[in-house]
């Protein structure tokens, strides 16, 4: 585990010498209001217990309720946490197979999501098994480029969620993969995938216009491809305005968040934690007061 | 400081009007292992999903007089898994077709051992959710197809016999330009680098999935249907 005060201590370092007057700096790291902790998963595919200790390859990892162990260990070290995930929260046991999904959601519930995209493997349930089990579900689902406007899912999704937490205002969206060849048509009916760009740039200068000091995207689209297929470092490098993409789909494991540069040539945080639940992606902001508002910059440490 | 800052954002118009700006970050990631081990409410609320889901995966469905194990070129596993699947999907006639079933030896994931059948045997077989689908090729892939049976050194086949490498149906219909292969939508989209399936002609998928058609299988066998024939042979 990170201690807080090694992440004091290393912003102070890093900013000291980039940035501003370190005791300018100081007066803000001592307000917790300015930090956020943002917790996320992906790819969580129905894994309610841990994986066998005879398995070959992930033995004994995982399991929700060690998770909820994990994410309320942190709610009580830090005051502003959100918990977000991206996608592809069903199929891969028999507890989606029989439940329909149901489990999952109740679960994600008592852990306290905030909000969630859909990815490919939540439509496995049908349109009306996805409405079934979001019933359950006390966050939003957040998907910009799905048009569900001639099916049972519309109206169950949110397009943007905005929430205060301390003095930092936060805006989300999400975006989800082509459907097309990867789920059976019957699955998700006359939803409609829309390129994810347009519309991605289109949400964040909303969030930003309504004063969101960081806007993050919930991604399905996956890490990377060796072809031209959207994916979220090039959608990283071709919108504006976001700060940090959570991403799934892919299955990848990143050591930590990849540094893309947007259209504005600024810094976008691209992290992807795996999948099962195997691991629980943690990346803490700390925000600095100013006198006035100037164009947001991203330091990584 | 906060009154200047609102009045200059207010004057100089500006679209976010954020009272914080500069942003510093730090990451990890957190590992989910027995360290966070401690009995809390997210247990009582999976077990009685847990015991129920157990009940069902412990129920005995079948018996088996032997150990049914995949192999290459064969195994008593993929002669059954491929027999079965054609039982079921021959069942309900799709006509006057030329058919073989090939499934993957990657794909059959656990034996089937000797002794009671569970519903949990046949999930850990067949965890996917695969579909069936029924795909029609070119008589002209063949060679193709045997080629790369050959380079995998066998692959579970059912309804043909592969001798010295050269695939020979057991129901042959004469002057078809087109066969069907049963298999599953992980195989023909391309899994295991089945390419050949590219050269499809059509291809019918009606949402089965594969691990039902076994399941449904194995409960009409009661004792499972042991077959140590020698489809595939290269030499």
């Amino acid at each position: 585990m990170m201690e807080r005060r090694d992440f004091l201590r290393n912003t102070v370092v890093v900013s000291a010498g980039v940035l501003v007057a370190p005791s300018l700096f100081a007066k803000g790291t001592s307000n917790s209001e300015n930090h956020l902790t943002i917790l996320h998963t992906n790819d969580t595919h129905s894994n309610i217990d841990p994986f066998p200790e005879n398995h070959s390859r992930y033995p004994g990892k995982g399991g929700v309720a060690r998770r909820f162990e994990l994410i309320n260990k942190i709610r009580a070290e830090e005051e502003n946490v959100l918990l977000l995930d991206a996608g592809d929260i069903f199929q891969g046991t028999p507890y989606f197979n029989r439940y329909g999904g149901v489990l999952e959601m109740r679960l994600m519930s008592e852990l306290g999501y905030d909000a969630a995209t859909m990815g490919n493997h939540d439509f496995d349930a049908g349109i009306d098994g996805f409405v079934k089990a979001r019933q359950y579900a006390k966050f939003p689902f957040l998907c910009s480029n799905y048009d569900f406007t001639n099916t049972a899912i519309d109206g169950h999704t949110d397009d943007t969620f905005i929430v205060q937490k301390g003095n930092i205002k936060v805006g989300i969206f999400g975006v989800g993969v082509e459907l097309k060849g990867l789920v059976p048509d019957d699955k998700y009916k006359e939803t409609v995938y829309i390129d994810p760009i347009d519309i991605a740039n289109d949400r964040a200068r909303d969030l930003k216009k309504q004063g969101c000091d960081l806007i993050i995207c919930l991604s399905h689209l996956g890490y990377e491809y060796g072809s031209d297929k959207v994916s979220d470092r090039v959608f990283a490098q071709k919108t504006r305005n976001i700060h940090l993409i959570i991403g799934g789909h892919t299955h990848t494991f990143l050591e930590k968040p990849t540094e893309e540069k947007n259209l504005d040539g600024e810094t976008v945080l691209v992290n992807q934690v795996g999948w099962a639940g195997i691991n629980v992606g943690r990346i803490d902001f700390q925000f600095e007061k100013k006198a006035f508002a100037k164009k947001d910059v991203l330091i990584v440490e | 400081m906060l009154k200047n800052f609102i009045y200059i954002c207010m004057g100089a118009g500006l679209l976010a009007c954020s009272s914080v700006t500069t942003i510093h970050t730090s990451a990890e990631r957190v590992e989910v292992n027995s360290v966070y081990d401690h009995e809390n409410r997210i247990d009582s609320i999976v077990q009685p999903y847990k015991k129920d889901l157990e009940k069902e995966m412990l129920e005995v469905i079948a018996h088996a007089d032997h150990d049914f194990t995949k192999g290459r070129p064969n195994g008593t596993l993929n002669n059954w898994a491929t027999d079965a699947l054609l039982d079921n999907q021959l069942r309900t006639s799709k006509g006057q077709r030329q058919v073989m079933s090939l499934l993957n030896v990657g794909g059959l994931r656990n034996p089937i051992s000797k002794g009671d059948v569970t519903v949990g045997d046949i999930f850990k077989l067949m965890p996917f959710d695969n579909n069936v689908v029924w795909v029609e090729m070119p008589i002209e892939v063949l060679p193709e197809i045997e080629a790369y049976l050959r380079k995998r050194g066998g692959e579970p086949v059912g309804m043909v016999k592969i001798e010295k490498g050269k695939i020979r149906f057991l129901d042959p219909i004469s002057n078809s330009k087109t066969f069907w292969i049963i298999t599953s939508d992980y195989l023909m989209n391309g899994g295991d680098n089945m390419s050949f399936f590219e050269k499809k002609v059509s291809f019918e998928n009606d949402g089965v999935l594969l691990r039902d058609v076994f399941l449904e299988e194995v409960k009409m066998q009661k004792v499972l249907r042991y077959n140590n024939e020698e489809r595939i042979t290269f030499e």
